[in-house]
Parts: structure tokens; C-alpha cells; sequence
């Protein structure tokens, strides 16, 4: 046991109100580890319980790194790195909650976190933390730190964790787990994932001030597409198959996006372990559904019923500051300004499955259309109304079948799509109505 | 908040519907749970708008619609509180097919009786092609139910944890874990032949007569010759469409007594007349606006 007891001798007096002394405590802990061989952390509520004290009162948990954590610990230590933090309302019994999220690192791997108690709690990326009364959850296949009610939290001067060297330490955590594009979720983090490079790009950024190089782009697999940004030079190149293991999964700008870096392990593959480049680049058809689930996702194909048109759509006039569109002539920050038209609409997308509001820029309105935004400021002007763009697209698309592709993000309002491209579905009913009778009479036969 | 699904279902299958079950809460909306587990707070519906009727007042419109689809007919009712619905609805001419987006309404009046209709959002007039490709969308929602609720059957009892694993979707399976808890096990073999039928009513080789399109385009001279490869049931169906149709003066349909009259001329009695005006109806080739009046779909 390479951690200090006294420590803990003096937490367990602590959580018995000084009634046993630290020695006699220091000597029962010693009993519990070196001869029984039970964890500290079950040693020490032990002896709390024995001495009729309450476990819960004890400060001190289990410091432990961040390799060596278990699904289901009571109590545990962590000094790591904030790698991110986000913050969401969720709904809970008795109205809504704020909590934080977001992932924790420290020399030995990383891990998501989860704080459901925000109260006076700040916390900023970068920050090297010492959480004490953690508690550990198992959560889609990967451990989870909790911060309850027990649990504290203190910033530490950022020396307080050694700056990690990947010279000298194995790679993080234990066996990555196998996973596929589609199966990427925020906070999932130290998978295997074998993809194509679709797209690569050399960037420089600035992180906390400091200029940092970054590769960025896309990977895809059979089931979809993800953006990526690689913290080190991989020498990845267009068309490359790899195998990344470790790198974690933070949502940016409403989608999931993989990040990694020196800590994780990137292997070249057999050109022919995925299908081809062309293959991958077309767009996966999903349901809107599954997007919901998946919480956004880059290039994707959607197909269903436009439902209805929303307040907005049609001839708008934009801010020429922010672009924010205006209300009644004037932007919610500038106040009011002489706008700039733009045609736009931001339509609801039904499959059955789900909704999502779609929208779709000038080039794609005016397609939609087919006339200009000239011809619809004339319009307007003409019938002194600026609704009147928004009743004929209403016209023309409402419970019209739509196909329509771009990227998914995801936010308090639900899911929204900015259409790259979009085409009017027609489907040959007779043609899948014919495949679907023979299947069912199939079913029939084999029954 | 995720905006809640318009499910496509039939109205064989949604009118069947007697459980609401809410998420609680307050402001959490409620669902019609229908007997294969759709979870309905909003729907989309495509299909002939029938008749249209004003059942509220003068001064207070209520709208009340019918809209049938190839199982059975959805109730629309649009009031004041639905102005734009209401509005579209007033003007429409039926028979057209009608495509509605709308919220699933619930009334019990009495312990035991339960009436659905559809509270709408969003009414318009659309052509053939959409009606079609609703049934066909409709057939695959139904069939994603059919197959779930079979599997659910076979657990006992059925869990979400468990539909989920075999690929069912979250929404599904909490609603088939409801619908198994009220309705019980229900008999499966209707909803797969409303399945099938459904599926045949899109594929002209199971249409037995010529659509009413071609009827009431060509003059009749070419109708009478196209006759001669029918058979003599699609051959009396033809004429007595046609006989509906000339009846139809005011465009209110046909009166039975005139129908009958005009069959005798044409040498159908009155019991061949019923059998095909049944069939007629059941094709959907014709409906009855008021009762003992037919008209021409």
C-alpha cells in the first residue's frame, strides 16, 4: 500500500467525532489492509460503521488515476486536468436542472465526467483539480465520474499534476473498446475505431494563447461520417485507412466531433479494409430518429414529409453586422439598422420517425422557387407584404416528399439540418409496393 | 425538446385506439397509445376527403371532416381555436385527397366509449401521387409495428430493455410494453391482412375494374368498347358508376330511388345493384355524402 494511512486514520477520527483516537484508528486500517486485505476504501467505511459513525462523513475517498477506476466506486480521489467542460439544462422530477459535463484527463488516460450539482462550482478547461468524494457509474459501456452532493472540489496550482510524457508512461486505460462512426457519442472516449480518411487539413490554432498545429478533417466507415481533429502529426493522408485507438468524443458546434493526440495509438491499415473512398463519401440515408439518439452527425441523408414551414422563412432581412435576421426591421443586439434580404426556409422535416427543421439557404430557396431574390423583393414590395414568399414556398412544399442532406446538429430546440442539398422526393410506388407484397407473401410461405 | 413525431398510421388501427397514457407532469403532453404500440401525439394523414360539415354554429364553426384511407376513415375537426386548418377545410370541394398534420384527439363521454380524432394543424389539398405514397409509408410503419409486436409476444412479459435489444426503437418499445399492459395480446392476423390489403390497394393487377380516372375522361363510345375483355361483374360496375355519376345533378350524389329506376333501364336488378354499389363502396370508387345518396369518387 503505497499510500499514506495516516491521512486516512485522521479522516475516519474525523467522521467519528474524535471519539477513537488516530492511533487506534491507524492500527485497525493497518489490521483491515495488510491483514484482511480489503480495499481502503471498504476499510475505511468499515470502521466508520463499527464504531457507529456514518460513512458518509468521511472527506476522503480513494485517490486513485484515472487508469485505475472502476464502475461502481462509493468514493474516490482524482487530481486531473479539465480536458473540456460544457454546460446543458436536463429535466428532472420537480423541473429543470443545470449540470456540467465533459472530460477529465490526467498522466494516465482520460474519462467523461458528469457534475449534477453546480452550485458555486466552476470549472475551466485547462484546470488541474483535485476532486475528492467522487463517485463512479458504468454508463454505455464506459466508467463515468459523478459529482454529487459529497463531493468537493479545489483548484490546483497546474504544476500539481506532471505534464504528461509519453516516453515513459504505457498508453491510457485499459483495452480500447471496438466501435463503429455511428456508435460515437459525446464523452465516449479510448475506442478503436478503423476509418478512411476522407478529408485532411493542416490548420494552426491558438489554445489558451499558445499556437498549436492541428489536423483536422473527416473520417468516415461503412455506417457514416465523423469530423476529427488530431492533436499530432499521424501523417495522415487522403484515402488512408487507420486504426485509432484511445482519442475521445466532444460535441462541437452541436456535433459529436473524435479528438486525439499523442496519447492515442494510430496504425495504417490494408487499403481494403473498408470499401472504397467513393463509397464512403456518399451520404448515409438515417432516420431522424437515430439522429436524435446520436445527438448530431456530419453528412447525412434524411427522408420524409415536409410538414410545415415555420415563422421566419421566406424573404428575411439581416442584420448587416451579425447577420442575426431582423424582427420588425431591427436586430435583438444593433438595434435598428438598414437590412440586408436574404431569402431563406426553415422547414420541418417529418419521417415518421422524428422531425427535424431543415434549413435551407438562398441558393436552394431560389431553386425551390425558381425565381430570384429580386423577383421576391419586387413581389413583396408589389403586395406590400413580405409573407407573400413564405405563402407560395408554403405552397409549393408543404406535404411535399423531400430528400435532403447535410449536417445534423443538436440543441435545446432539437434537431436542425443545414441542407447542402435537397431534391423532391418521387418514389415508384408501384415498384416498392410490388417488393413488399413479395416479401410478405414470402413470410406467408415460410410460415 | 424534440418536436413529437407525426406517425403515419391507418385509420384501421388508430380508431382502434382506447388507451392516453401521459410521461406525467404537467405540461407533458399525452399520447394515444394504438394496439401495436405507435405512441401517437401527432399524426400525418393523407386520404379522400369525403364530406366536410359544419357541426358548431354560425358564429362558431366547428369543422367536421372525414377522410378515408384504404382500412377506414380518420374524423378532422378544426374550430375556432384552429383558424387556418378550419379555414383551408371550409373552402375544400370533396371528394379530393386531402393531406392533414394534426394533433391525436381523445373523447370518452362514457366509461367504455372512446372516439379519436384528429385536431388539425396544418390542412391541403394534394394529388393522387401523395395519398399513394402515404399508404406506402403507412405499410412500412405498420409492418415495423407488426414485426416488433410479434416479437413482444413472445416475451413474457414484454420489456423495453428487450425490444430495444432486438432493434426496436425506443419509442416503440415503451409503447408496446403500454399497448401489451391494456390491450393485451391482440389478434395480430387482422392488422397483417390490413397489411396486405393495403399493399394491393397501390398495385393496378389487383384493382378489378378500371380507375375511375379513365371512366369519366373517355366518352363513353370507347368505355363500352374497352368493356369487351371484362369480366360481366367489372362490366356492371362500369355502368352502374357511370349511371351514378350522370345522376349526380347537383353534385349532393345520386338518390337510391333514381339509382334504381335508372338500373332497370341498364337490366341490373335491384339485388345486383346492391352487391355492386357494395363493391363500388368497398373499392372506394363511391360513398354516400347523406345516407341514401351515392355519389362518385
Amino acid at each position: 500500500m503505497a499510500e499514506e494511512v495516516a491521512p486516512h486514520a485522521k479522516d475516519i477520527s474525523r467522521a467519528l467525532g474524535g471519539k477513537v483516537s488516530e492511533k487506534e484508528i491507524e492500527n485497525e486500517l493497518n489490521n483491515y489492509l495488510n491483514v484482511y486485505r480489503v480495499s481502503l476504501d471498504t476499510a475505511k467505511r468499515s470502521i466508520v460503521r463499527k464504531h457507529g459513525g456514518n460513512p458518509a462523513d468521511l472527506a476522503m475517498g480513494v485517490s486513485k488515476t484515472i487508469k485505475d477506476l472502476i464502475a461502481g466506486e462509493q468514493s474516490v480521489d482524482l487530481l486531473c486536468r479539465v480536458v473540456s467542460v460544457d454546460g446543458r439544462q436536463i429535466d428532472v422530477e420537480g423541473g429543470a436542472k443545470d449540470i456540467l459535463y465533459g472530460i477529465l484527463g490526467d498522466q494516465t488516460g482520460t474519462v467523461p465526467y458528469t457534475a449534477w450539482v453546480t452550485e458555486g462550482l466552476s470549472l475551466h478547461k485547462g484546470d488541474v483539480i483535485r476532486i475528492r468524494n467522487a463517485y463512479t457509474k458504468e454508463f454505455r459501456g464506459q466508467v463515468q465520474v459523478n459529482f454529487g452532493n459529497r463531493t468537493s472540489i479545489a483548484k490546483e496550482s497546474p504544476d500539481a499534476l506532471p505534464p504528461y510524457d509519453p516516453g515513459k508512461s504505457a498508453p491510457p486505460t485499459g483495452k480500447p473498446t471496438p466501435l463503429k462512426v455511428i456508435d460515437l457519442r459525446e464523452g465516449t472516449s479510448n475506442i478503436a475505431l478503423t476509418v478512411r480518411v476522407l478529408d485532411v487539413e493542416k490548420k494552426q490554432v491558438a489554445v489558451n494563447g499558445d499556437a498549436k498545429i492541428v489536423f483536422s478533417g473527416v473520417l468516415a466507415d461503412e455506417t457514416g461520417k465523423v469530423k476529427f481533429s488530431a492533436w499530432k502529426d499521424f501523417g495522415l493522408s487522403k484515402g488512408d485507412i487507420i486504426l485509432i485507438e484511445g482519442g475521445y468524443v466532444k460535441v462541437w458546434r452541436g456535433i459529436p466531433q473524435l479528438s486525439f493526440d499523442e496519447r492515442s495509438k494510430v496504425s495504417k491499415l490494408e487499403a481494403t479494409a473498408l470499401p472504397p473512398t467513393e463509397e464512403l463519401e456518399k451520404s448515409p440515408r438515417v432516420w431522424i430518429e437515430d439522429l436524435a439518439e446520436r445527438g448530431g452527425a456530419v453528412d447525412v441523408a434524411v427522408r420524409g414529409i415536409i410538414i410545415d414551414i415555420k415563422e421566419g422563412s421566406g424573404l428575411v432581412y439581416r442584420c448587416p453586422e451579425c447577420k442575426r435576421v431582423l424582427r420588425k426591421m431591427a436586430c435583438r443586439i444593433h438595434g435598428e439598422v438598414q437590412g440586408t434580404a436574404d431569402l431563406r426556409v426553415k422547414a420541418v422535416v417529418d419521417d415518421g420517425s422524428g422531425a427535424l427543421i431543415a434549413v435551407f439557404g438562398r441558393e436552394l430557396t431560389e431553386g425551390l422557387l425558381g425565381k430570384t431574390l429580386e423577383k421576391c423583393i419586387e413581389e413583396a414590395k408589389e403586395s406590400m407584404s413580405q409573407e407573400v414568399v413564405r405563402d407560395q414556398l408554403a405552397d409549393i412544399l408543404v406535404a411535399q416528399p423531400v430528400e435532403v442532406r447535410g449536417n445534423v446538429t443538436i440543441d435545446d430546440y432539437g434537431l436542425m439540418m443545414i441542407v447542402e442539398s435537397a431534391k423532391i422526393l418521387k418514389v415508384d410506388v408501384e415498384q416498392e409496393a410490388r417488393a413488399m407484397l413479395e416479401e410478405l407473401e414470402g413470410l406467408e410461405d415460410t410460415a | 425538446m424534440n418536436r413529437e413525431t407525426a406517425w403515419r398510421v391507418f385509420a384501421g388501427e388508430y380508431n382502434e385506439s382506447n388507451l392516453e397514457v401521459s410521461d406525467g407532469g404537467e405540461r407533458s403532453p399525452s399520447f394515444l397509445v394504438t394496439p401495436l404500440g405507435a405512441r401517437i401525439n401527432r399524426l400525418f394523414v393523407v386520404g379522400v376527403l369525403t364530406d366536410i360539415e359544419n357541426v358548431g354554429t354560425e358564429q362558431g364553426p366547428m369543422w367536421r371532416a372525414r377522410i378515408t384511407d384504404p382500412t377506414g376513415t380518420f374524423h378532422v375537426y378544426a374550430g375556432q381555436y384552429q383558424p387556418v386548418a378550419a379555414a383551408v377545410l371550409s373552402k375544400m370541394k370533396p371528394p379530393v385527397f386531402a393531406a392533414v398534420a394534426g394533433k391525436s384527439r381523445v373523447y370518452k363521454p362514457d366509461e367504455g366509449t372512446t372516439y379519436v380524432s384528429i385536431r388539425p394543424e396544418i390542412v391541403k389539398p394534394v394529388e393522387a401521387y401523395l395519398r399513394d405514397y402515404w399508404v406506402l409509408e403507412s405499410c412500412q410503419s405498420l409492418k415495423r409495428r407488426l414485426e416488433a409486436a410479434r416479437e413482444a409476444y413472445k416475451m413474457n412479459p414484454p420489456t423495453e430493455a428487450e425490444l430495444r435489444k432486438l432493434g426496436v426503437s425506443a419509442g416503440l418499445s415503451a409503447g408496446l410494453v403500454k399497448a401489451v399492459g391494456h390491450y393485451g395480446k391482440v389478434d395480430l392476423s387482422r392488422y397483417s391482412s390490413m397489411l396486405a390489403e393495403s399493399v394491393r390497394y397501390l398495385l393496378p393487377e389487383f384493382r378489378e375494374s378500371a380507375p375511375p380516372e379513365t371512366v369519366t375522361i373517355a366518352p363513353p363510345e370507347k368505355v363500352i368498347e374497352k368493356k369487351v375483355v371484362a369480366t360481366a361483374d367489372d362490366k356492371t360496375e362500369d355502368e352502374v358508376l357511370i349511371l351514378i355519376a350522370s345522376l349526380d345533378k347537383d353534385s349532393k350524389g345520386a338518390s337510391w330511388d333514381a339509382i334504381l329506376e335508372g338500373a332497370k333501364k341498364i337490366k341490373v336488378d335491384k339485388e345486383k345493384l346492391e352487391e355492386t354499389i357494395n363493391s363500388l363502396l368497398d373499392k372506394g370508387l363511391v360513398y354516400e355524402p347523406v345516407l341514401g345518396r351515392m355519389k362518385k369518387i
